[in-house]
């Protein structure tokens, strides 16, 4: 463990790619550590990004940790920090501290079949644990995505979600109807009750806007999923990332270190407040 | 970086003269001397520039010690951008000399003991530790409750509460019964050893008398503290924290007062945009604040007042106790005081029993 936690590694963003353009821009960013440093993460983890001058924010690596060149940040612009960096090019300085959290138990998941569910930029923090089981795809079962986003032009990975159908099962949907469309039209959850995935031996990953986990989680408990099934990644505004700054807490957890990933069975006996 | 342990010496009991305070205090060269000021209207703690001016004739101050330990502001590090569009990083850690804080209230002084389980743990923040393992903790048993709200010994704490403390001071007439309680203290009053007397069989048995009175004294309690955090478990989602919560200015001076409290904000102050030159600053936060939860994007989990009243209580009687087996609360009273609405903590606790 580092000494100081607070004070961040610099790393150097080596690729920014454009997601999505508009007022909810998504960028993805690729970063190298200026000094190699030994960082390792776990699938489902965060790192807390510093603009110097603008401050922190907590982002989770959307990179499987069996890349080893790189970390990589998708990210939407809403808010300081993230506007700061969406204004940055390659060979920009940012700071990186983490990682934070607990992941996911994806060792637990062997044999299994994962389904991931994924709304806007909710893809991010399943990315890495998506294309980490990709990477070892014999150990595990089948792997499906359901993901959707308001419109065509709000998804993310557009490039990689086309040639992941041809590695796993893949159901896009958009909120509302659009031309030359030929995936689904509708909301995530709804998505998920018509094509009804099989709870037999299968864990399901899903991240998105609260509101859609509430309907996702609905909607898998209605077609027979326990709730040790159902995995999901909580955020709440955080400053820290070591439990002590207060105030991500949902009941006597705080999310920066004993989340962001959560079981619906752990996560439905803590108050519902994030 | 270990979390500090009391080094239990063999234990000292001594008389000291009141008047000869400032001449074991003159003796301390090596320590920043900090101790009760006098305000226009308040007591505060700060740092003595003429320690012979010590006086400990105080009630309680308006704030506790713990800025010492944890200040409001403090800089983590300093960034500046160079000649390589890169940032040098100059790391910030505390650089003051050892403290001696005077006049302690055991209330403050447990506080800080509670703040020890928050900045300890497995994720050590070195800034609160190398503060906090260079203060020395000198306590004033309370002989009279110093407020009308204290409620210490409803939290398990009282007004001879050796947590946290060093040595332990009773008032008794023109001196003080002075008491080691770590090999710190021990140490701190052998350097001025021909200050002290031992005390006499009737010392001791008066200081034995003052604290059992000063135990009656206290008139605000929660009789029932034991059966509060199961209650409040079943309580979430009561409307009772919007009754409770409707007066509420949010003004955050119940958490800001409080010796216990340790939200905190992390920002970047900037000198100059170019180059990029600037400090990443700690301050502390407060839970009662809209902002403190809300996300970027809004959404705010704990969108109203009932919530962050709520988080207050549930923070301190349910949460921190299913963390760490205590209350984070040692009874001082200073947000029921200095509420402007007249928010009571004791009051609503004692309601919560009652439901």
């Amino acid at each position: 463990m580092k000494s100081n936690d607070y004070v961040p590694e610099l790393a150097r963003i080596i690729d920014i790619k454009e997601e999505v353009e508009g007022s909810r821009s998504i960028k993805t960013f690729r970063t190298n550590f200026v000094n190699p440093n030994g960082f390792s993460h776990r699938c489902g983890q965060c790192a807390m990004l510093s603009v110097f001058g603008k401050g922190e924010a907590m982002i989770s690596i959307s990179s499987t940790p069996l890349i080893k060149d790189y970390l990589q940040f998708s990210i939407l612009k809403t808010g300081r920090v993230t506007t700061a960096l969406h204004e940055m090019n390659p060979g920009d300085i940012i700071g990186i501290r983490g990682p934070y959290g607990n992941g996911f138990p994806i060792d637990d998941w062997k044999g299994k079949n994962l389904i991931f569910i994924g709304g806007g930029i909710g893809l991010a923090p399943i990315w890495s644990v998506l294309q980490t089981a990709l990477g070892k795809k014999e150990e595990f079962g089948n792997l499906t995505l359901y993901y959707g986003s308001r419109t065509s032009a709000d998804l993310v990975f557009k490039e990689e979600l086309e040639k992941l159908k041809s590695e796993m099962t893949v159901h896009l949907s958009i909120d509302v109807e659009e031309p030359d469309w030929k995936g689904y039209v509708g909301f995530v959850p709804a998505n998920v009750t018509e094509k009804s995935p099989s709870p037999e031996n299968a864990i399901s990953i899903t991240c998105g806007p609260p509101i859609m986990i509430k309907f996702v989680i609905k909607a898998l408990q209605d077609v027979g999923f326990d709730d040790r099934q159902i995995y999901t990644t909580v955020e709440n505004k955080m400053k820290c990332g070591i439990g002590k700054c207060g105030r991500c807490n949902i009941g006597h957890h705080y999310v920066c270190k004993d989340g962001p990933v959560y079981s619906w069975a752990e996560l439905k006996d803590l108050p519902q407040e994030y | 970086m270990k979390i500090q342990k009391i080094l239990l010496g063999d234990k000292m009991e001594k008389i000291l003269q009141k008047k000869t305070l400032p001449d074991w205090v003159n003796k301390l060269k090596n320590y920043q001397i900090i101790a009760p000021v006098q305000n226009e209207n308040h007591w505060d703690f700060q740092i003595l520039s003429d320690p012979s001016r010590i006086k400990l004739d105080y009630k309680n101050t308006i704030l506790s010690p713990k800025k010492f330990i944890f200040p409001q502001r403090e800089v983590f590090f300093r960034f500046r951008s160079d000649e390589q569009s890169s940032y040098d990083l100059q790391e910030n850690l505390p650089e003051e000399k050892p403290a001696v804080i005077f006049g302690v209230r055991p209330c403050d002084a447990r506080a800080l003991t509670l703040m020890d389980k928050v900045f300890g743990g497995d994720m050590q923040d070195p800034y609160y530790w190398k503060r906090r393992n260079a203060t020395i903790l000198i306590g004033l048993g309370c002989n009279h409750p110093p407020s009308e709200n204290c409620f210490c010994t409803s939290v398990n704490g009282s007004p001879f509460s050796r947590e946290g403390l060093d040595i332990m001071l009773t008032e008794m007439g023109d001196t003080y019964f002075v008491e080691s309680i770590s090999k710190k203290g021990e140490q701190l009053i052998r350097q001025a050893e021909a200050l002290f007397k031992n005390p006499k069989e009737a010392d001791k048995s008066e200081k034995k008398q003052l604290k059992s009175r000063a135990e009656k004294e206290i008139s605000r309690k929660i009789p029932n503290i034991k059966n509060i955090p199961s209650k409040l478990e079943t309580m979430f989602d009561s409307d009772f924290w919007n009754e409770e919560s409707l007066s509420c200015i949010r003004c955050g001076i119940c958490t800001y007062l409080c010796p216990t409290c340790h939200c905190f904000d992390i920002n970047d102050e900037i000198k100059s945009n170019f180059p990029i030159e600037g400090e990443r600053v700690r301050t502390w936060d407060n839970c009662q604040f809209p902002d403190f939860t809300m996300h970027s994007s809004g959404h705010n989990p704990r969108p109203d007042r009932a919530a962050r009243l709520r988080q207050r209580i549930l923070h301190k009687f349910q949460y921190f106790v299913k963390l760490y087996q205590t209350y984070q609360c040692t009874g001082c009273g200073r947000c029921v005081s200095q509420c402007p609405v007249g928010i009571d903590i004791i009051e609503i606790l004692n309601k919560v029993d009652a439901r």
